[in-house]
């Protein structure tokens, strides 16, 4: 895997999971067959695992990783 | 075939560059119409959700930012065969293009800001404090009264303190951005978690009024990310009725045609 562009960016891995496992395109219906109930029911807490961990972050001080723009 | 389907591009025709997706397999598209679906073949669907699966999902979505107006798709999202993804691309093909023009020269920019919450209720307190009198002679009942309305105006006045730095830095933020979503205070600290549309030749308008808003307020903490694909700006309503009947068999013959080119050229 070329990690360049993710990390050309400084981005930190929460702020991709977020997006990636929660917004975009999301298509509906049987035809779909990887996003099984269990893998729904894994990604709704793989997504409440990285709230919680963004808002402990940032509930502590300074941000930490390639991302910091804090003072 | 079980097809694995990373975004859906403005573009029927081929994917020059060459990307490698899950399994290695390399990322081709699949037209409909005028659009395309990038996918690539897997033996099996994903069976965990990984950090580096997560991150090679973004990354291919990314390489295809490059040369493409992406609508992101949701990471682990796998179609079997491709009659069946012909199938969702029809259904909802006026989504697609709707959202493309939209988003067309678009990136998608995240903004965070923390501000210190435990300082600003504090001086709401100490303000509130001078106001009031002292009041010796109240009963148990009546101090309890008065603890609640206390800290009743206290969260409203930390509400509106939040409202206030979150208009005038929406106003710098807005002047660059075709399309925003505001969260506020989602918890005490974070007191803005946004997300903006900024077209690409507003970049750097957009990066300069990030700095502007940074440097007036050096107190507070800020997290810029971007440019991303819009994963935060589509906008899918799954609309009924994708053409009129006449334009049914034109639209098939084209689908059948270009099938027939991918078929021949595709890795």
């Amino acid at each position: 895997m070329n990690n360049a562009v993710i990390k050309s960016k400084e981005i930190t891995l929460l702020e991709i999971l977020d997006r990636v496992l929660d917004k975009g395109v999301v298509i509906s219906g049987d035809i779909v067959i990887s996003v099984a109930d269990v893998d729904l029911i894994y990604l709704g807490l793989k997504v409440l695992l990285s709230s919680v961990e963004t808002i402990e972050k940032l509930r502590g001080s300074p941000f930490v990783g390639p991302m910091q723009e804090a003072r | 075939m079980k097809l694995y389907l990373y975004g859906i591009i403005d573009s029927s025709g081929q994917i020059k560059q060459s990307i490698y997706g899950l399994e290695g397999a390399g990322v081709y598209n699949i037209p409909f119409c005028d659009i395309g679906a990038a996918v690539s073949e897997i033996c099996r669907p994903p069976q965990d959700i990984t950090e580096d699966a997560v991150l090679e999902h973004e990354s291919i979505v990314e390489k295809l930012m490059a040369d493409f107006t992406v609508l992101p798709v949701r990471f682990q999202t796998v179609i079997e065969g491709r009659d069946n993804l012909l199938s969702m691309m029809r259904s909802y093909y006026k989504d697609f293009k709707d959202n493309m023009e939209r988003l067309h020269n678009k990136f998608e920019f995240g903004i965070k800001v923390i501000w210190p919450a435990d300082k600003i209720k504090e001086n709401i307190i100490k303000a509130l404090k001078k106001e009031k009198k002292l009041d010796l002679d109240s009963s148990s009942g009546k101090r309890f009264m008065k603890e609640k309305f206390e800290k009743y105006k206290i969260d409203k006045e930390f509400e509106a303190k939040a409202d206030k730095f979150i208009i005038v830095m929406d106003i710098f933020f807005s002047k660059f951005a075709v399309e925003k979503e505001n969260k506020k205070l989602k918890t005490e600290n974070l007191l803005l978690d946004a997300v903006y549309l900024v077209e690409k030749d507003k970049e750097r308008n957009f990066r300069e009024a990030f700095e502007h808003v940074k440097s007036s307020r050096p107190d507070f903490k800020y997290l810029f990310s971007g440019p991303w694909p819009a994963y935060n700006f589509v906008v899918l309503s799954k609309k009924p009725g994708l053409f009129r009947d006449s334009e049914q068999a034109d639209l098939l013959d084209k689908v059948i045609k270009d099938q027939i080119l991918v078929g021949a050229d595709s890795i």
